[in-house]
């Protein structure tokens, strides 16, 4: 593909009709492509990731969403909040003799005439928002990470590479050689098969206060979301609360004017009627991408040394201790805790999960230790959530997604998360009430969340169970009736806590240590699955008290034990690790 | 009042060119030819509406298809396929754009030309022949019968029967199952389904020709209702090429607009003169106003208004369906698609039914602004609703025992699709079907095999019973699970609860009596009085799950009492009286009163329940956790497994939920075994024999095995077993079975620990049979010594004194306190002894 005559970043229409052309001349016939790719995606594949244009292509936010060019090329990074269903469109029709396409554009650029030579194609929409519990140094899109040099390399890794803003104020091209022209302010979209159409485009969007403010409970005014259109993927790729990065068309056609129609009299089914243009663009997207917490990391992935490892794993567990006031067991724990991660299902057993219950916290020490503790988090992982567990917060809060059949949307909840967010939750401020209705199910949906690791969705006449993998951290006085933890242990410091500054590049350092490790598999060679059968045996002898949840959690800590080393199975050493460390925990209730 | 509603307008997409003849079927056989929907069409084209003026006011709108009179049938829908060979792509378009351009664009003239052509009309794009059509239709209408046996009988067909129904009732609609035409003709069910405007189109019309000859008084209009299509599609694969195809898909409704008055017919009214003007009909979703009086002496412009009530109205709703929560994918959200309702089918469903709907699945271009004429690329899909049906609430298929006598219900419900009968067929003929199905059952909780194997009777069920007199025995098998914490009881409730039909979950410690029986409410809208029901009336047909049955509180608990027996919810209040089906079957689970059973008490003692209650279960299994090296290693390698193995690996050989759960409802629905004489032969012989058990030889001892309602839990057990293999009969070894399944859960639950033996006095009354004895023995004793000591009248005697002298004698072994005081309240009634206090005395 050399010598494109269009600028995929800045005219990617073009060259989507340029290849269109191109492949119905060589002879595929629309009727048969059906809406099926034939051959912009591999473009636009080749273009971004092999020459590694991705890192050139603006990354949306609500910032810069009033500068960025309509129907050019922008990434956008978010969490599928919501499927909006198929629609159809006339993919394919014929402008006199030729064949057009309407894919990846909302108007048809030709007049369609009612020649019966049209084909209807369907495309997925899904509503984006921009991913939850985000934290900072994870947010490629603040524009607070520049691009290192020697980034051409073009990884996987490399995506989340970004242009600075300024590069998009910059942009000054042509974008389309259809007369579409434009000034960096005022957008005035015309149309040449479309004199008479007045397009209302939407008004500068300067103002990015109040973007994406479509009844998102955790509204903080510079979020954004983005209703994504997505072409050529099956429902089984997209799922709900994925995390994703779309790269694709933007527009800000006068998509869905309000159509009063008679048909929708009394009943605004049309859910995008609530999602106003000038709040929520729209993306046709030509290349989407799933993200795990790895292409999330500002460095280039390290090798995977054991001895690398071992230094990273201590300077991270004495970080720890230090954060918990020289409490080395329960640091020793808490590592252990944000490497799990829920690794298979069974039934109704979520296997791997690791919540941790830090007791004997009061207000006071919590002050210390707690913030101390959810600052470090929040800054070894991606995303993370802080839930100040309070009696009115529990009759208030609407934790889980709730479907409204009014606006035929579903409404987000605190719980609607994607996958491996931490959750610190903070018991501590818990004090003597009533739990109102609501209280009472946001209480069981916390329990059931933390037994099976499974969120209950509001469908009004049902619930739906989704599979959630939230790291779960409690903060309590005693041990936690709301949340049964797998691991409760009494939090005993002995010094105050120092978290102390820490360097960039080891901040960057444990961030990679622990997006790494915790995604490595594990096994068990049958030696030491005899030696730990033998042992679970012998301490169930010894303690009729011992139940499945017991042997169950002792396994996820010698897998997680073994896995903080790097490594990949068991050994014997790790597991004596395990079960001293139980040991000290079983101490500390005696 | 030109509704101008463009494409979106669904009595206009209706107008693709067969579907716009909304003409009055008032009277086909009068005016032949008057006005056939062709020539509606072609007025419509040049934007006119007169030719259907000359129609008297026709009754409201009944038809979306033709209603063309018998002559002229044809033309109305010859020009319908306008998209050559585009095959299904094209058409959708092709029926919406007509009338999003009408105006600019007149739509082609096919229409006219259909209507002249030759002999042989072929729907438009496609070899099918209109003649063909029609007259396959005939044949059908005319000579289907549910029972072909007889084919040259004189009998008339079904649907003849059907019309004359139609008549004798008035209504405007027949039903016809999509079964019997496939069965009749598959030909014409195939192009019904892929062509169904057009083939609808000419069923109405033959229906009418039928009416009008059959009965010419009958002047309402029939609509053919198409239901239970072969195959339903899932609603999130529906795709482009289902447009304009026949469909049938399930889900649930989740919205329902208000009714829409939908304009059919509207009279004008001059202002000047007061002339009225004829009727005029909507074209292409508008009505043009008239622009001039009529009345040729006055003629005035612009002085017609709209007389509301002297125009003819439809009914319309759009009504949102959604996806059923099982068809949903993991981490996909449901999706929707609008359906449109008409005339009665307005308000057939409410939010939250579920519903299985037939119907045309159509699109509609949406317009970027309603004044504009662009079309944009976009298309609105919705579904012209032609039949709806409600299909259970149930997550399985919970047919009533109790009502399939009628025959009606097993028509009408979910029919298994023949694959999947077929595969569980032969899982049945599967010898080792009843172990591997144990297996199934909760496989990651081992052992308990035979706490599995009651389950699963349970699941199974036994045959209900209603006699003639009225009677009625229940088949619903109870069982209440009693054991140590942590022994997984809750797991496998949990479990139950998923796989059981329609099943309530509910937790004894949060559990009222009212929640779970029934209560009455306000309704918040309308300030009725309304009865809600509870758990265990939701659970009918189903099992209802309690865990932490020892914690509920007895008021609740006594409530249970009628449920288990009588399977009924008797209330009064506030002013409802009403008696509610509660045809659950109940499992639950107790925890013993100290944390650990106690093996030396009886389960009455052990747990805190009457004994009323507890003689109401079938079966209870004690699941102790028995210090087991063995059973301790089995657990330890299936966590080892759980955690490291290959899950897939580790479980083989047992059915996969969904499969479980079609087997058991297909056997719940299909399988009425009976016992048969062996059975019932071994059934008498093992209960005389277990009752015979109790009877010790040369002891005045008797203790109860077994009581009558031991037999109707043998025979519900034996009918569940033999429901197991889909056997219609009981065999003699599902009633073995059934006895080694009893006889396991009463040895673990009724067996008195003192002598070893079951006994059922433990269960019916809480105290055993030696315990009886025992007690008897020491208020003898304690006679003998009172006897012996004291005198009539003479001094009292203190109660220690009294235990002192009671233990010296060794034959009693121990004596507590307690017992003594028992024995001397025995002797107290008798008025042998007074007591005050803590003294005896003799009286």
């Amino acid at each position: 593909m050399v010598g494109l005559p269009y600028d995929c970043l800045a005219n990617p229409l073009g060259a989507v009709r340029f290849t269109f052309e191109k492949a119905v001349a060589a002879g595929a016939d629309p009727a048969a492509l059906n809406g099926k790719d034939w051959g912009a995606g591999d473009l636009f594949r080749d273009v971004l990731f092999d020459r590694g244009a991705l890192s050139q292509v603006p990354v949306l936010n609500a910032k810069n969403i009033g500068h960025v060019q309509p129907n050019t090329l922008v990434r956008f990074r978010g969490m599928i909040q919501d499927m909006l269903g198929n629609e159809f469109y006339a993919g394919a029709y014929k402008d006199g003799s030729l064949w057009r396409t309407n894919k990846y554009r909302d108007v048809s650029q030709y007049p369609m005439g009612s020649s019966p030579d049209m084909h209807i194609w369907e495309r997925h929409l899904l509503y984006c928002v921009q991913v939850p519990g985000l934290n900072p140094w994870a947010d490629t899109s603040s524009g607070t990470v520049v691009a290192r040099p020697g980034d051409q390399t073009s990884q996987h890794g490399e995506k989340r590479r970004r242009a600075d803003n300024e590069d998009i104020d910059q942009m000054d091209m042509e974008t389309s050689e259809d007369g579409i022209q434009r000034s960096s302010g005022v957008k005035k979209l015309r149309e040449d098969g479309h004199p008479s159409q007045n397009l209302q485009l939407p008004e500068p969007v300067a103002e990015s206060t109040g973007f994406g403010a479509c009844s998102m409970p955790r509204e903080e005014g510079d979020s954004l979301s983005c209703l994504i259109k997505v072409y050529d993927s099956s429902d089984s790729e997209l799922k709900l609360n994925d995390v994703f990065e779309f790269v694709g068309v933007l527009t800000f056609d006068s998509d869905y004017q309000v159509d009063n129609d008679e048909f929708l009299d009394g009943f605004s089914e049309d859910t995008l009627a609530s999602l106003p243009l000038n709040k929520v663009p729209r993306l046709h997207c030509l290349v989407h991408t799933k993200l795990a917490a790895h292409d999330f990391l500002h460095s280039t992935p390290l090798e995977l040394k054991p001895q690398l490892v071992k230094e990273v794993r201590e300077t991270l567990l004495s970080h720890l201790t230090a954060v918990l006031g020289n409490d080395g067991l329960a640091a020793h724990l808490v590592l252990l805790h944000l490497l799990s991660r829920v690794h298979a299902r069974i039934d109704n057993f979520a296997v791997g999960k690791l919540s941790v219950n830090l007791t004997c916290f009061n207000k006071e020490s919590v002050s210390i230790f707690g913030n101390h503790l959810m600052l470090a988090i929040k800054d070894l992982l991606p995303f993370s959530h802080i839930v100040p567990l309070t009696v009115d917060y529990l009759n208030a809060a609407s934790l889980a997604p709730k479907k409204d059949y009014e606006t035929n949307r579903l409404v987000t909840g605190l719980m609607q998360l994607p996958e491996g967010t931490h959750l610190t939750i903070d018991e501590t401020q818990l004090e003597v009430g009533t739990l109102n209705s609501v209280g009472v199910e946001n209480a069981r949906l916390l329990k059931y969340l933390s037994e099976y690791q499974k969120v209950e969705y509001d469908f009004k006449y049902y619930k739906m169970e989704l599979a959630a993998d939230f790291q779960l951290l409690i903060l309590s006085e005693g041990k936690s009736n709301i949340l049964p933890a797998d691991l409760v242990i009494p939090f005993q410091p002995s010094s105050v806590a120092s978290g102390g500054v820490v360097a960039a590049e080891t901040l960057e350092a444990w961030q990679w240590y622990l997006a790494t490790v915790r995604s490595l598999s594990h096994s068990i060679d049958s030696d030491m699955q005899k030696v730990v059968e033998n042992d679970l045996v012998a301490a169930r002898q010894a303690n009729r008290n011992l139940s499945s949840q017991d042997f169950s959690r002792l396994l996820t800590m010698g897998r997680l034990m073994s896995l903080s080393f790097g490594e990949t199975s068991l050994s014997l050493e790790h597991w004596q690790m395990v079960k001293e460390l139980e040991r000290l925990r079983w101490e500390r209730f005696a | 009042m030109a509704s101008d509603t463009g494409p979106s307008s669904p009595d206009d997409s209706f107008s693709s060119p067969i579907g716009n003849t909304q003409s009055s079927p008032d009277n086909p056989a009068a005016r032949p030819g008057a006005r056939g929907g062709g020539r509606r069409r072609r007025g419509g084209g040049g934007g006119s509406s007169t030719p259907s003026s000359i129609a008297t006011t026709p009754p409201a709108h009944r038809s979306r298809f033709a209603a063309a009179s018998e002559t002229t049938p044809t033309p109305s829908r010859t020009h319908r396929r306008t998209s050559g060979g585009g095959g299904g792509n094209g058409r959708p378009f092709a029926a919406s754009t007509p009338s999003s351009t009408d105006g600019d664009a007149p739509p082609s003239s096919e229409c006219g030309d259909g209507y002249d052509a030759a002999e042989q009309m072929y729907v438009w794009g496609t070899n099918i022949s209109v003649q063909d059509v029609n007259a396959a239709i005939v044949r059908f209408l005319r000579n289907f019968m549910e029972a072909p046996l007889q084919a040259d009988s004189i009998e008339e067909g079904k649907y003849m029967r059907e019309l004359d129904r139609v008549f004798e009732i008035e209504r405007e609609w027949i039903d016809i199952d999509a079964q019997d035409i496939y069965n009749y003709d598959q030909d014409l069910y195939n192009k019904m389904v892929r062509y169904p405007l057009e083939v609808l189109a000419i069923f109405e019309i033959v229906l009418m020709d039928m009416a009008s000859t059959r009965n010419p008084l009958f002047e309402k209009h029939i609509q053919a209702r198409v239901f239970n299509l072969r195959t339903s599609i899932c609603m999130r694969n529906l795709n482009p090429s289902d447009i304009e195809k026949m469909v049938s898909l399930k889900g649930m409704i989740i919205r329902c607009s208000s009714v829409i008055p939908e304009i059919r017919e509207a009279v004008f009214r001059c202002l000047i003169c007061g002339y009225y003007s004829d009727p005029v009909r909507v074209e292409r979703g508008r009505i043009s106003e008239p622009k001039r009086c009529m009345k040729e002496e006055c003629a005035t412009k612009n002085s017609m208004t709209l007389v509301h009530n002297r125009c003819s109205f439809a009914d319309k709703q759009i009504v949102r369906l959604q996806e059923t929560p099982d068809e949903i994918p993991e981490g996909g959200t449901p999706h929707t698609v609008s359906l449109l309702m008409h005339d009665k089918l307005v308000d057939a469903g409410k939010p939250g039914d579920r519903v299985e709907v037939t119907g045309i699945y159509r699109a509609m271009s949406v317009r970027v602004a309603p004044t504009q004429r662009t079309v944009k690329s976009l298309f609105k899909t919705y579904i012209d609703c032609l039949h709806i049906k409600k299909t259970s609430k149930s997550r399985m298929q919970a047919d009533d025992p109790m009502e399939v006598e009628n025959g009606f219900n097993r028509n009408e419900d979910f029919t298994f699709d023949e694959q999947m009968v077929e595969k569980l067929k032969d899982l049945s003929k599967k010898p080792d079907i009843y172990d591997r199905l144990t297996r199934s059952l909760a496989p990651n909780i081992w052992e308990l095999e035979d706490v599995k194997k009651g389950l699963l009777c349970q699941l199974f069920g036994g045959n209900a019973l209603k006699l003639a007199s009225g009677a009625t025995f229940r088949g619903d098998i109870n069982i209440l699970l009693v054991g140590d914490p942590g022994t997984s009881k809750s797991q496998l409730l949990q479990y139950i609860h998923k796989l059981s039909p329609r099943g309530i979950y509910t937790s004894g410690r949060g559990s009222s009596a009212v929640g779970l029986t029934a209560y009455v409410a306000k309704d918040p809208e309308t300030g009725e009085t309304v009865l809600e029901s509870g758990a265990l009336v939701l659970s009918d047909q189903g099992i209802c799950c309690i865990d932490e049955f020892d914690k509920m509180s007895d008021s609740a608990r006594s409530m249970l009492h009628e449920v288990m027996e009588q399977q009924t919810v008797s209330i009064a209040k506030a002013g409802i009286i009403a008696s509610l089906n509660a045809r659950t079957s109940v499992l639950a689970c107790a925890n013993p009163s100290g944390s650990r059973y106690n093996p030396r008490l009886s389960v009455i003692d052990n747990i805190h329940l009457p004994p009323t209650l507890l003689s109401r279960f079938d079966l209870i299994y004690l699941i102790l956790d028995k210090p087991d090296e063995q059973m301790d290693r089995r657990l330890a390698k299936h966590i080892v497994a759980l955690h490291f193995e290959d899950i897939e690996s580790v479980q083989q050989d047992v059915l996969d939920l969904p499969t479980l759960t079609a087997y058991v409802s297909y056997a719940r629905k299909r399988i009425h075994p009976q016992l048969s004489d062996e059975a019932a032969e071994e059934l008498t012989r093992g209960y005389v024999e277990m009752r015979r058990r109790g009877n010790f030889p040369g002891s005045s001892k008797k203790v109860i095995t077994a009581t009558p309602r031991q037999i109707e839990s043998l025979i519900r057990l034996s009918e569940a077993l033999a429901r197991i293999r889909f056997s219609e009969w009981v065999e003699k070894r599902d009633v073995m079975e059934a006895f080694r399944l009893l006889e396991v859960a009463m040895q673990q639950s009724a067996t008195d620990h003192s002598t070893g033996t079951i006994d059922m006095d433990l269960i019916t009354t809480g105290v055993s049979a030696s315990e009886r004895m025992r007690r008897d023995n020491l208020a003898a004793a304690t006679r003998n010594v009172i006897m012996e000591k004291m005198q009539l009248g003479g001094p009292s005697i203190r109660l220690m004194e009294l235990l002192d002298e009671l233990k010296k004698q060794s034959s009693l072994g121990e004596v507590h306190l307690s017992d003594l005081r028992n024995a001397v309240a025995t002797l107290t009634t008798e008025g042998f002894v007074a007591v005050h206090g803590d003294t005896v005395k003799r009286v």
